[in-house]
């Protein structure tokens, strides 16, 4: 069990009944959205997230108090998951489970930072403050590449491999809706949408990406070896 | 068999020094990983192997079938710091120069990235980075024992000593499947290279030259003032040395998209002046274009081809004590090969590949067009890995080749070369402070 297993939901759960007291009426409801390509094919590790149109008012008073935790793993030479998305004001922990050393590093502007050669949890968490998006690379192994994607809301989850995802316990009033994935570039990405969150009951959404959904950084032949350096 | 057992014995002795290695492996500061096989080989050719001073292609002859040890080796890697790497590949061969020596040693650098280019230096002896084939440990080949015409040649006669500068970057937003790998390096060495290329032709096998390697090559004739062949002497090269004291270069490019296509394209120059002469070996100026393909095809099959064309400038009839007579002629040969592979690993531990490999090396402005070398080869290979440590398999090769020799050695010489080989290894690691 680590810390991340403990920490998110409940947290999260715990920041919206503070938001709730403080700002909303006591209503709440459901958002399921499902992402399809231009196939009809789910796609698998979008995320989605959603911001108050109201800020000020839950995003702003949701901000994590002392310091939730989610995991960024490394097992197999790869990021595990592939795509984590928090909310800013979240400590990210970095094990490595690997047998071999890693050296994780990004230089993305929302986050800059190195871990040198490592094993196990040799290093704390590291708080994840400003909002944007975050890839990680190893320096010993070119293909792994990941990324963290740091929002400003607490509402966000990413889709499961039937393209599903569902945002629980949203406060009523009006939200946009955001989508992301490394697989699309920025233009392609579909545009934000207003979703309103009525008093009771669900809301679903359906996302058809339009753009050309292209392949992950490792698709293609395990016949043969792509890492030669 | 001697050699065998005596390869039995030094592998024994590794293993035990790698256990003792592995009882420490709470970090890898310090890397072992040691290669021991052993295998039966046959084969069927009219010519001597090239491993004796023969013409042929294949690395082993008739009078080697029975059990063989192609290769005992070692690599070590160990972290000076977080960004600095030291690689040191030594290995044991007992045919065409026996002994211990080393393959590769080079210091790698990695600075942590500050912007979307990735750089990385080597400082050392290393193997510029054109093979698609062979990229498992000790740059042996994941796909056939056998490694193609190119990359045997690359194995045998290019071995760069200086230094290699590569940029790496993302091409386009954080998530693009493009990326580009820019590299260049200046180095000394290599500069005798395509004189066993000229006098023993292309071949088809795996092994590698190390550093100190002095390999055997087929006599040399001497001429009289007529023109006519008076005798034979006995020659051999050592490809890596330096010999002219001036760098050579290589540069290049490539492209790879996600993990389906992958194209690069590079210019090799020893730059060697043909005219110099030191420690018994001519300067041979050899320049070439090299173009590699790899690409995921459907139904899960790996296609690797590689392009090779370049050319090699020396002086015929050279004395070996460093003298030009009024007989020498400055000559230059052209040589040119490409293979195409498909390879299909099945269930994740079964290996299927075959291969077909085309190769040749005439006399510039040669009319009609005389062949020191022409020929092709098909490779069929199966290998199964049992475990990360255990893998056997079994490979067919035939090479068909014709040479005009510039009838140094026969008018004409048409050879038709067979191998079958079936080979065990076992790998293991191990890792220390």
């Amino acid at each position: 069990m680590t810390s991340a297993d403990r920490v998110p939901q409940p947290k999260r759960h715990a920041t919206w009944l503070l938001a709730l007291s403080i700002a909303t009426p006591a209503s709440a409801g459901s958002l399921n959205v499902k992402v399809l390509d231009d196939h009809g094919q789910p796609v698998a590790g979008v995320a989605v997230y959603a911001v108050p149109a109201d800020a000020g008012t839950s995003a702003t008073a949701a901000t994590p108090q002392d310091s939730p935790t989610a995991t960024m793993d490394q097992a197999h030479n790869a990021f595990v998951p592939h795509v984590l998305i928090v909310q800013a004001g979240t400590s990210v922990l970095f094990p490595n489970n690997d047998v071999v050393s890693h050296h994780v590093y990004s230089f993305s502007d929302a986050k800059s930072f190195e871990f040198p050669l490592y094993k196990g949890n040799a290093h704390p968490p590291l708080l994840f403050e400003k909002p944007g998006l975050v890839v990680l690379g190893c320096n010993i192994h070119d293909g792994m590449l990941g990324y963290i994607l740091v929002v400003d809301t607490p509402h966000y989850a990413v889709t499961d491999r039937n393209g599903a995802l569902a945002l629980e316990s949203l406060p009523a009033g009006d939200y946009a809706l955001h989508v992301w994935t490394p697989r699309l570039k920025p233009g392609d990405l579909p545009a934000d949408q207003t979703v309103t969150i009525a008093t009771a009951g669900d809301v679903a959404r359906v996302y058809r990406l339009e753009g050309k959904l292209l392949p992950d950084h490792d698709q293609g032949s395990s016949s043969l070896t792509w890492q030669r350096y | 068999m001697a050699t065998v057992l005596n390869r039995a014995v030094l592998a024994a002795v590794a293993a035990a020094l790698g256990h003792v290695a592995f009882a420490d492996d709470a970090s890898d500061r310090h890397q072992w990983q040691v290669e021991i096989d052993a295998g039966y080989v046959a084969a069927d050719s009219d010519l001597g192997p090239w491993t004796e001073g023969g013409l042929g292609k294949l690395r082993y002859a008739e009078s080697n079938d029975g059990l063989i040890s192609a290769r005992l080796f070692a690599q070590y890697r160990g972290r000076i710091s977080p960004t600095l790497t030291a690689t040191v590949i030594g290995d044991y061969l007992d045919d065409a120069s026996s002994g211990v020596d080393l393959s590769e040693a080079f210091i790698d650098w990695r600075p942590i990235p500050k912007s979307s280019n990735q750089q990385q230096v080597r400082f050392g002896a290393f193997y510029p980075p054109f093979s698609l084939e062979n990229t498992d440990l000790g740059w042996s080949s994941p796909f056939t024992y056998s490694y193609s015409a190119i990359n045997t040649w690359l194995g045998e006669e290019i071995r760069p000593v200086g230094a290699e500068w590569s940029l790496r970057r993302r091409l386009g937003f954080a998530g693009s499947p493009h990326e580009l790998r820019v590299f260049a390096s200046a180095f000394y060495g290599n500069d005798p290279a395509g004189t066993f290329l000229f006098w023993r032709g292309w071949s088809l096998h795996d092994r590698q030259t190390r550093l100190g390697d002095r390999l055997p090559m087929p006599p040399k004739p001497t001429w009289n003032y007529t023109g006519a062949i008076v005798g034979y002497s006995e020659q051999s090269v050592e490809p890596i040395e330096e010999i002219d004291n001036e760098p050579g270069a290589y540069v290049g490019a490539e492209w790879r998209y996600a993990k389906r296509v992958l194209v690069q394209l590079a210019r090799y120059d020893n730059r060697a002046d043909p005219t110099s002469f030191a420690g018994g070996l001519w300067g041979w100026g050899t320049a070439f274009t090299h173009l590699g393909v790899q690409a995921s095809l459907p139904a899960q099959i790996g296609l690797i081809a590689q392009w090779m064309s370049g050319r090699t400038d020396w002086i015929q009839g050279a004395g070996s004590d460093g003298t030009i007579s009024a007989f020498a002629e400055f000559v230059r040969d052209e040589f040119d090969s490409r293979f195409l592979m498909l390879t299909r690993l099945v269930h994740g531990s079964h290996r299927v590949s075959v291969r077909y490999d085309e190769f040749e090396m005439y006399r510039d402005g040669s009319a009609p067009r005389t062949y020191s070398d022409d020929g092709h080869a098909w490779t069929l290979g199966y290998r199964y890995e049992r475990t990360k440590q255990l893998s056997g398999g079994v490979e067919w090769l035939e090479i068909d080749s014709h040479r005009d020799l510039w009838s140094f050695y026969s008018p004409v010489l048409d050879a038709t070369e067979r191998q079958l080989r079936v080979q065990v290894t076992y790998r293991f690691n191990a890792a220390g402070r």
